[in-house]
């Protein structure tokens, strides 16, 4: 046997589809079987939490052992006494007849949270941004609005579904999670801000119910829009809160479609 | 989306440099696959024609160890789901071959034949969560050196 040196025309052992296309298809493949999958089980909670009542909420989340205490909220802050006052009247606008206790979290964020189990958190950053008793009462009655929506309970159960979902595709801290989950904060970012126009629909509603009139409602955002902006341009898509401009004009509309007045407010004093 | 830009960023970074490498190195293998063609390299336990005396044999080996880039374990991280070939790691196991073998050839340039050639190949490097990082590949095999006729 001879030896004819000779060199393969053409390697056989490796696949010559183009890897991108290969990737686009796979990532695409994905993406739709999670986007479908987030679709339904989202559809569930919201079915789910349709038959959760206040007071099945109530016993669910007030067993745990979770102490106010842990997240800096201040149950001696001599400010409570007005919030929590502000609320119980709302509250009856709002016609919910579960307790909602106010609570006020020690962190410069400006921000308010409803929690399940019938709580507001509102942060002191916030109270900081807000002169007017009206304004702050627009903030409660928005996120009773979310107690009356259900949307406290929505978000948590679409919260645990985003996290399953991430951590079943592969590990909850992979490079693939990583680049497949911000997909769905966008849907659920979008989810939200459906959410969060609602809120303030019912929490108009409530501060016309209350006062008799609207005024003030836009405080909390016009004193927002006056901060310095910051963050990358991209970010407002992900902001669960629709844009400040977007959701004054809103209310506006509203208002005046409701032929709601608009009177001066009343200066916030503790 | 400050997690999503460092995901495409390294994407990309993970793409193009790992598709350049890559071009690079077969155009490497290539070229030295002609360079060596004239050294007979076998796998059979005994020399292939009819040789002369032998007047020397030796072990020889080659090694190389070689990574997939961050966009190549991607796709193999996606294809993990769906199953089928993983064609991302296709090239870089080719490659790690062929350069093992080159290397071993290079070790005895003046050689007869390289016969009983067997080659081992293992994954160096479990990272985290057990995706393979890199991939070792050692050809070894019998060089002879006959008697000059």
């Amino acid at each position: 046997m001879d030896y004819n040196p000779s060199l393969p025309e053409d390697n056989h052992n490796i696949t010559h589809t183009h890897p991108l296309k290969e990737f686009i298809i796979l990532l695409v493949g994905v993406l739709g079987i999670f986007v479908l999958a987030y679709f339904v089980l989202g559809l569930l909670v919201d079915n789910a939490v349709n038959h959760i009542s206040p007071e099945i909420e109530a016993k669910l989340f007030n067993h745990t052992a979770f102490s106010w205490t842990t997240i800096g909220t201040d149950d001696t802050d001599p400010r409570l006494q007005k919030l929590q006052q502000l609320t119980d009247s709302l509250r009856k606008c709002a016609d919910i007849d579960a307790q909602i206790t106010v609570h006020i979290a020690d962190f410069d964020e400006i921000n308010a949270v409803a929690m399940p189990g019938g709580h507001i958190v509102v942060f002191d950053g916030l109270l900081d941004k807000i002169k007017t008793e009206n304004g702050i009462s627009f903030i409660l009655a928005h996120e009773l609005g979310h107690f009356k929506n259900r949307d406290h309970l929505r978000g948590l159960g679409r919260g645990i579904v985003l996290t399953a979902m991430a951590a079943a595709l592969t590990g909850p801290d992979s490079g693939l999670t990583r680049l497949v989950t911000p997909t769905f904060q966008l849907g659920q970012a979008q989810y939200s801000q459906g959410r969060e126009s609602l809120a303030d629909k019912t929490g108009l509603h409530s501060l016309h119910c209350y006062y008799g009139h609207v005024g003030g409602a836009t405080e909390f955002f016009k004193n927002i829009l006056k901060e310095p902006k910051d963050g990358i341009p991209l970010s407002h898509y992900f902001a669960s809160h629709p844009q400040m401009i977007q959701r004054i004009a809103d209310i506006k509309e509203m208002a005046e479609a409701e032929n709601w007045g608009s009177n001066s407010s009343v200066p916030l004093t503790f | 989306m400050d997690q999503i830009i460092i995901v495409v960023i390294l994407l990309a970074l993970g793409y193009f440099f790992g598709t350049w490498a890559e071009k690079k190195h077969y155009q490497s293998i290539l070229q030295r696959e002609k360079e060596l063609i004239h050294l007979p390299t076998t796998t059979s336990k005994k020399p292939i024609g009819t040789l002369p005396p032998v007047k020397e044999s030796k072990l020889v080996s080659g090694s190389v160890v070689i990574s997939v880039d961050y966009f190549k374990r991607m796709l193999a991280g996606l294809r993990n789901i769906f199953g089928g070939q993983v064609s991302s790691y296709e090239t870089l196991v080719d490659r790690a071959r062929r350069e093992a073998i080159l290397r071993m050839k290079e070790s005895c340039p003046d050689a007869t034949q390289l016969i009983n050639v067997r080659i081992e190949t293992s994954s160096i490097a479990k990272g985290a969560k057990n995706q393979i990082g890199s991939v070792e590949v050692l050809a070894y095999g019998t060089a002879i050196y006959c008697q000059a006729e």
